[in-house]
């Protein structure tokens, strides 16, 4: 290599990087656009987010990143933030991003109207969209739907070395438990992960949809799974899953009458947004029954605005009484249901 | 002149290691209030299991790199040609992938378990602590395999000749000369591995192993405790100067310029050339063409159902990403080489610490500084593509910069001083003596950077612009969302595109070519 290829080197690495850096500021478009940072990357969303810019003429520029990255570049940025919308599919993480500043109060009619008060936070900071339930998969030959009421039941002795679940690493897990914490307090909570671990068919390990394949496999019975991956095993045309399909009935347990454990996927308004107005109708339009029509038939959630239904895979579940605790606790008893599932022993 | 010399290279040596320094020096002004819960309930357990795993994949990657190395190198048997470059092919495998793939085949549920245990009854799962660091050492060993096998072809012949003709047997000259004399290879290469199990996310999360990296993780996103993350990420960065501080021991001790030529390899026949090829063809099945084999199965059955045009955007994005990557790493780590040839090695030799440190942490501190400096200046540097690079850099700079140290160090010393004899200045004898000789190193360096960068994900994923995916998020978001199969043909097409950057590994590696 010659030293004049050397010094060339630099320069071929501008020219080769010049036409990214542009892209990061996209040539607005008429009606302007708006920036958003999101957890989700569904196929649902970028439906929404094209019928959105179809509307109302609107650019979405999406950066979809795990949720702790995103509040750590969002608070790296600072001011000088070029996101205007933050989703996450986490309460907890909404909260925390409440906490942390780095939401703008928001004032809607529409958003207010839309979503139910206890889906959304009481300041305006951030709205939920759509809901996931915590829920059972269980083997309806072994079990019976009515042995799996509460989520204490799988406590019972009875299900010893037949219980499911992943690691406590997981989110879900994690807000479940704040949930119980915040409903009953510590000790009910660390009774409640102790019984589980009590009865665990295996250390926990791979994924929600991993629980329900072990099921089909006769490893255990019944499995602390999310709705939508049981919505999605159920609906799957993926020849390895169809004993599973065959197999597994979903429950939804009751929480000593609060209701089954559900998180909401939701966002909120960036604090430095530099497009707040097309931030606050691209929220609107997420709450429309359009969009939640969407959320519901193509990603299997629940959807926040009474009158939708959810997708027909779902009802086929059985009704439901959601929890209708306050989801800001999730995020401030988050780190307390941590500490709980590591002292019960929950890998 | 001096001055002029010395001080551009030292504040290099500061920007590749500023992000670190942030991370190392951040604890001290951001409070950890769950470090009590920290330290009792996680930290022993975590340890524990960190220094299990990286014992093991280390163990494992050390017996397979370094024997198939020795193989190719030294002998002849069926298949050998093919094998000495199809052994480095997991390289092109990321790890997430791979492990989720033998999740997917070995794990409880998976499907070669399956069919084990309706056949025989036997149970076998993968998805354990120790099956992870099975797995890391299956999709790690290249990093031994790469170094062994340069130094067994082209450090040793005239030494292994001498044991030959003293009558010293195969066995013998092997465990006499050639793996006591490759041992600073071997071990160099096994501090990668380490680093690599050391600050895995995704494989330990899915697997369920406690590793420091996911405790960092717990507390970070469970606990929303970024002070006692930042602890923990103080603790990883001290257990890898620790391994490089031993590893550089064992090295300094044993460094030789060698100019003996290429090893003639010896024929081996019968049950020897058998062994030979069976041993090299269950290493390369099992650690490449099984989750090879299970990518491309997976790619077919959705084929039809994958919007191949939207992985066309990600495809180019990973190849220029890339490229810059490469290039700008490749220029940083000759600058340094050119340093460490000239005596000014302290500071520059510490750079290599990045790539011990998790993704996601390099990230944090690249934010951090980015974030400082627009406040101060305006000048938006975070979601821009020069600073994925820059961090790129950072992470990967040791892997370039030992293949051209490796490279330095067969050049003799009196080459540089008859140049300088002759009035050379030193930026002239590098580039004029230096550099043409270290050309296949330089096309290794650039190889391995290729093949890491295309391979990574945290750090592109938290500081990619807006709207920029790569082949590896594309993979990240499908199989977040529990959709394996449809994360089969991303995942394949960054394999294929890290072939090309192996079969140049495979160049600088013949023998004759250094």
């Amino acid at each position: 290599m010659k030293a004049p290829l050397l010094l060339a080197a630099p320069l071929l690495l501008i020219a080769c990087t010049a036409p990214e850096a542009r892209e990061t500021t996209p040539p607005a478009a008429s009606a302007g656009e708006v920036n958003v940072y999101s957890h989700r990357h569904y196929d649902s969303d970028k439906i929404l987010f094209a019928r959105f810019t179809e509307l109302t003429g609107i650019q979405v520029n999406l950066l979809s990143a795990g949720d702790d990255d995103l509040l750590a570049r969002i608070e790296a940025e600072g001011a000088n933030t070029p996101g205007d919308v933050l989703i996450t599919a986490d309460a907890g993480r909404l909260g925390s991003a409440k906490q942390r500043g780095l939401f703008q109060n928001v004032t809607s009619e529409v958003l207010n109207t839309n979503i139910p008060a206890d889906r959304r936070d009481p300041d305006g900071a951030w709205f939920g969209f759509s809901m996931r339930a915590r829920v059972f998969a269980y083997n309806k030959e072994k079990v019976k739907p009515e042995e799996l009421r509460d989520y204490a039941d799988i406590t019972l002795p009875k299900f010893k070395g037949r219980v499911l679940a992943r690691s406590s690493e997981h989110v879900y897990n994690q807000s479940l438990v704040a949930s119980f914490i915040a409903h009953d307090g510590q000790a009910a909570a660390q009774q409640w992960c102790s019984g589980v671990v009590r009865n665990f068919a295996r250390d926990p390990k791979g994924s929600d949809t991993d629980q329900m394949l072990a099921i089909a496999e006769g490893i255990g019975d019944v499995a602390i799974v999310n709705s939508y991956y049981a919505g999605k095993l159920l609906s799957s045309d993926d020849p390895a899953k169809a004993e599973a399909r065959r197999l597994i009935a979903v429950a939804f347990p009751d929480n000593k009458g609060h209701g089954t454990h559900v998180n909401v996927s939701g966002g909120g308004v960036i604090q430095h947004a530099k497009n707040k107005a097309n931030a606050i109708k691209l929220l609107e339009f997420l709450s429309s029954d359009e969009a939640q029509r969407v959320f519901a038939e193509n990603n299997l959630e629940f959807p926040v605005k009474p009158g939708v239904p959810a997708a027909a895979i779902l009802q086929g579940f059985g009704t439901f009484k959601a929890d209708t605790l306050d989801l800001s606790l999730l995020s401030t008893n988050n780190a307390e249901a941590v500490k709980t599932l590591t002292a019960a022993g929950w890998r | 002149m001096h001055l002029l010399r010395k001080v551009p290279i030292a504040l290099t040596a500061l920007l590749m290691l500023a992000p670190i320094i942030a991370v190392v020096l951040a604890p001290l002004h951001t409070p950890a209030p769950e470090w009590d819960f920290v330290r009792s309930a996680l930290l022993p357990g975590h340890l524990i299991e960190t220094a299990r795993l990286v014992l093991v994949s280390a163990l494992l990657a050390i017996v397979l790199g370094s024997s198939t190395a020795w193989l190719v190198t030294s002998a002849r048997f069926p298949g050998r040609d093919l094998f000495r470059w199809a052994l480095m092919l997991p390289l092109a495998l990321p790890t997430y992938i791979g492990s989720i793939t033998f999740a997917a085949l070995l794990g409880p549920t998976g499907s070669l378990s399956r069919m084990l245990r309706s056949s025989t009854g036997i149970g076998i799962d993968i998805l354990t602590p120790d099956g992870l660091a099975i797995t890391f050492g299956l999709l790690l060993y290249p990093y031994v395999y790469l170094p062994a096998r340069a130094v067994f072809s082209n450090g040793m012949s005239d030494l292994l000749e001498a044991a030959r003709t003293l009558g010293a047997s195969p066995a013998r000259r092997a465990r006499r000369v050639a793996f006591p004399m490759a041992r600073p290879a071997i071990a160099g290469g096994a501090l990668l591995v380490a680093m690599e199990a050391l600050n895995d996310y995704g494989a330990v999360q899915y697997y369920g192993v406690h590793t420091l990296t996911a405790g960092l993780f717990k507390a970070w996103g469970g606990l929303y405790d970024t002070g006692s993350a930042l602890r923990i990420a103080g603790i990883l960065l001290l257990i890898v100067l620790v391994l490089a501080w031993g590893e550089e021991r064992s090295r300094g001790r044993a460094s030789r310029t060698s100019t003996s030529p290429p090893l003639r390899p010896a024929r081996l026949h019968g049950w020897r050339a058998l062994t030979a090829s069976i041993w090299c063809t269950l290493v390369l099945g099992i650690a490449f063409v099984l989750p090879f084999g299970t990518l491309v199965i997976d790619t077919v059955q959705v084929a039809g159902t994958t919007v191949w045009s939207e992985l066309t955007g990600p495809l180019l994005n990973t190849l220029k990403l890339a490229g810059g990557s490469a290039l700008l790493t490749l220029l940083i780590a000759l600058l340094f080489a050119f340093a460490q040839r000239n005596g000014q090695a302290r500071l520059v030799k510490l750079t290599s610490i990045g790539y011990a440190v998790p993704g996601a942490v390099i990230a944090m501190g690249v934010m951090g500084l980015a974030g400082t400096f627009a406040d101060r200046t305006q000048w938006i540097l975070i979601g821009t593509v020069p600073l994925v690079m820059y961090a790129f850099a950072v992470r990967f700079l040791a892997m370039a910069t030992n293949p051209l140290n490796a490279g330095l160090a067969t050049q003799p010393r009196t080459l540089d001083d008859s140049a300088r004899l002759l009035g050379a200045s030193r930026i002239r004898t590098f580039l004029h003596i230096n550099l043409p000789l270290l050309r296949p190193s330089l096309v290794a360096a650039s190889a391995i950077v290729l093949i890491e960068v295309m391979k990574e994900l945290p750090l592109t994923l938290i500081l990619r612009p807006f709207g920029m995916d790569t082949l590896s998020t594309h993979v990240f978001y499908m199989a977040r969302i529990e959709q394996w199969r449809e994360a089969a043909p991303p995942a394949l097409l960054i394999v294929l595109c890290s072939l090309l950057p192996v079969l140049l590994l495979e160049r600088w590696l013949q023998p004759g070519r250094k």
